[in-house]
């Protein structure tokens, strides 16, 4: 572990130091990621997907991506990239402090505690509780009678491409994608579509980069970024009785396009 | 480069006739548009802007293409997983041929060949449309949408919406000789008339770039700074000095600076508007307003709408038939 640590300072030290060419042009070919948790989940069946999704776009550009899945941090064969993880709000906290080097990716933890501690490499990809929370009082507003509830993602979700998503996620592991294999698919693509266009960022720089330059297609209608707590902003859909009945924003009570009207904006000062 | 300059004072000759004979010219004979709900084509005639037959096509029409002979009409029905083929002065339905699955967008190459994009396939695929005999497929990013063909036919251009990918196709090579990565899904592109440069929007990051073709690289930019803007379709002027690009939820036309890039104008039109089509001589430009069930006509030179059309069921594609 020690010498993991080592290895990722040296790696950081070197990309600030703009000597990215030696380093990295032996391992540009091959980018690793690593998934913490378990691996029948969903969570990691959605990283699968955007593992064969990265590597579709990876093989027109020369790099192949690895996703490398262990329920613990063990013997790693190469530094990873970046971590993904399915794991609950304390391990999360104590993975980000042990590789505060590596951008971190939380896929199913729903903590606000965990937005509002803005920790630096922490990416949460799947909406807060107090997102969710918000989509639902703005469509009680809208609806006041409805029990609909919010999610990230739905198997019927046909819009924005959305079906094209279903049907891939599908046609792969015969199972229909829900909230979990969403994020988890957004985690490896939206890494993925960031190293494409700069392999050679690593560390700091890429923590900068995805949390400052990211524009994604989550197959949600919009672009996504992450804010300032590291929550990625997304839109949400309302479900009732197994059924899409709306989209958060919503429109009519707020600004549609206000993604920030969904959980925690900006840091607590 | 002597070649090349000829070339150059060639085009800046039939431009200028062009530009002259504008004023003069003709309005196109029809206009017709594919309505995605209602399985039908609209038929507009061009001198009054008016529907004036409507043709049961087949389920989910989308792109629409003529032959460069002008005898024939194309329409990618998505949901038949097939391309309708109708006489544009008839309008009888000749045929239909398997387009692959869910053929969705298409171009039509100068020696009369379909390419079109397979959205859930990955690839792109070419078939002669007299035969329907598929010529050959090339493997492209995810979600493959728009198709377009340089004048000379030497090249191909596909937009993987998923991947954010152009992919260049060299013709009759039918391999991928570049691969350019765009802003968040790509949708549409046009190249100018040498093939030098190519233009290309994506929805989802909302901007313009502009690329140059030889080298693989970017060479322009342009964020279209309206939140609702998810552009799609994008056209040349004929004189190349303007590009207009399909706002989608801006519900605008966007008028721009083909050299710079820089937003000229903003041009109102009808609700969610995807599909472009300029008339041969460049005066008239047609746009498809999907949630307004309508197709606006724009005169390019005063670059203002001029008349709304009244069509079917969400018009996706245009095509104009002079």
């Amino acid at each position: 572990m020690y010498y993991l640590n080592r290895l990722l300072s040296g790696l950081c030290c070197v990309a600030i130091l703009g000597l990215t060419i030696d380093s990295r042009a032996l391992s540009a070919e091959e980018i690793t990621v690593l998934y913490i948790g378990d691996a029948d989940s969903a969570a990691h069946l959605g990283a699968r997907q955007g593992l064969t999704e990265a590597n579709a776009q990876g093989e027109f550009m020369g790099i192949q991506y690895r996703l490398v899945s262990q329920t613990e941090i063990g013997e790693m064969p190469t530094v990873p990239v970046a971590i993904i993880t399915d794991v609950d709000a304390s391990r999360l906290v104590q993975l980000a402090d042990q590789y505060q080097y590596l951008p971190l990716f939380n896929l199913t933890a729903k903590d606000l505690s965990l937005r509002e501690d803005c920790i630096p490499n922490l990416f949460h990809v799947g909406p807060s509780e107090a997102m969710l929370r918000d989509a639902e009082r703005q469509w009680r507003q809208h609806a006041p009678d409805s029990s609909a509830r919010a999610r990230a993602w739905h198997r019927s979700f046909r819009k924005y491409a959305a079906a094209q998503l279903n049907i891939r996620f599908k046609e792969q592991f015969k199972l229909a994608m829900d909230d979990d294999a969403w994020a988890g698919w957004a985690a490896m693509k939206l890494l993925a579509d960031t190293m494409v266009r700069q392999p050679s960022l690593a560390g700091e720089q890429l923590i900068a980069e995805l949390k400052t330059n990211l524009a994604f297609d989550g197959q949600k209608g919009r672009d996504m970024g992450f804010r300032e707590t590291g929550q990625l902003r997304q839109p949400l859909l309302l479900v009732e009785m197994d059924k899409i009945i709306g989209e958060a924003p919503v429109r009519g009570v707020v600004d549609s396009s206000d993604l920030d009207s969904l959980g925690l904006p900006f840091c607590p000062k | 480069m002597k070649n090349f300059s000829v070339l150059n004072q060639l085009v800046a000759v039939v431009v200028l006739g062009a530009l002259l004979t504008t004023a003069a010219a003709a309005p196109p004979k029809r206009i017709f548009v594919t309505n995605e709900k209602d399985n039908t084509v609209s038929v507009i005639d061009g001198t009054t802007n008016t529907v004036v037959a409507t043709i049961e096509i087949g389920a989910r029409p989308r792109g629409i293409g003529i032959a460069p002979d002008g005898s024939e009409v194309y329409v990618a029905i998505s949901e038949d997983n097939a391309i309708a083929v109708f006489d544009p002065e008839t309008f009888e339905v000749l045929r239909q041929f398997e387009g692959g699955h869910d053929p969705e967008t298409f171009a039509v190459h100068p020696n009369g060949n379909l390419y079109i994009s397979n959205e859930d396939d990955a690839k792109a695929s070419v078939f002669n449309p007299k035969t329907g005999e598929k010529l050959a497929e090339i493997k492209v990013g995810i979600e493959p949408e728009g198709v377009a063909i340089s004048p000379d036919g030497s090249k191909v251009i596909v937009t993987s919406e998923s991947t954010n990918m152009l992919h260049v196709i060299a013709v009759p090579e039918h391999k991928i000789i570049n691969n350019i990565l765009v802003g968040a899904r790509p949708r549409a592109a046009t190249f100018n008339r040498a093939g030098t440069l190519a233009y290309a929007t994506s929805e989802i990051s909302g901007e313009v770039k502009k690329v140059d073709i030889e080298s693989g690289t970017i060479i322009g930019k342009m964020p279209l700074a309206d939140d609702k803007a998810k552009p799609k379709d994008i056209l040349l002027s004929i004189d190349e000095s303007k590009l207009f690009v399909a706002g989608g939820r801006a519900n605008s036309i966007f008028v721009l600076d083909a050299n710079t890039l820089e937003i000229h104008k903003k041009i109102p039109v009808g609700k969610r508007v995807w599909g472009l089509a300029l008339s041969r001589d460049g005066s008239r430009l047609y746009t498809t307003d999907g949630v307004s069930n309508q197709v606006s006509v724009i005169d390019t030179n005063i670059t203002e709408v001029i008349a709304t059309v009244p069509v079917g069921k969400f018009p996706w594609g245009v095509a104009v038939y002079e």
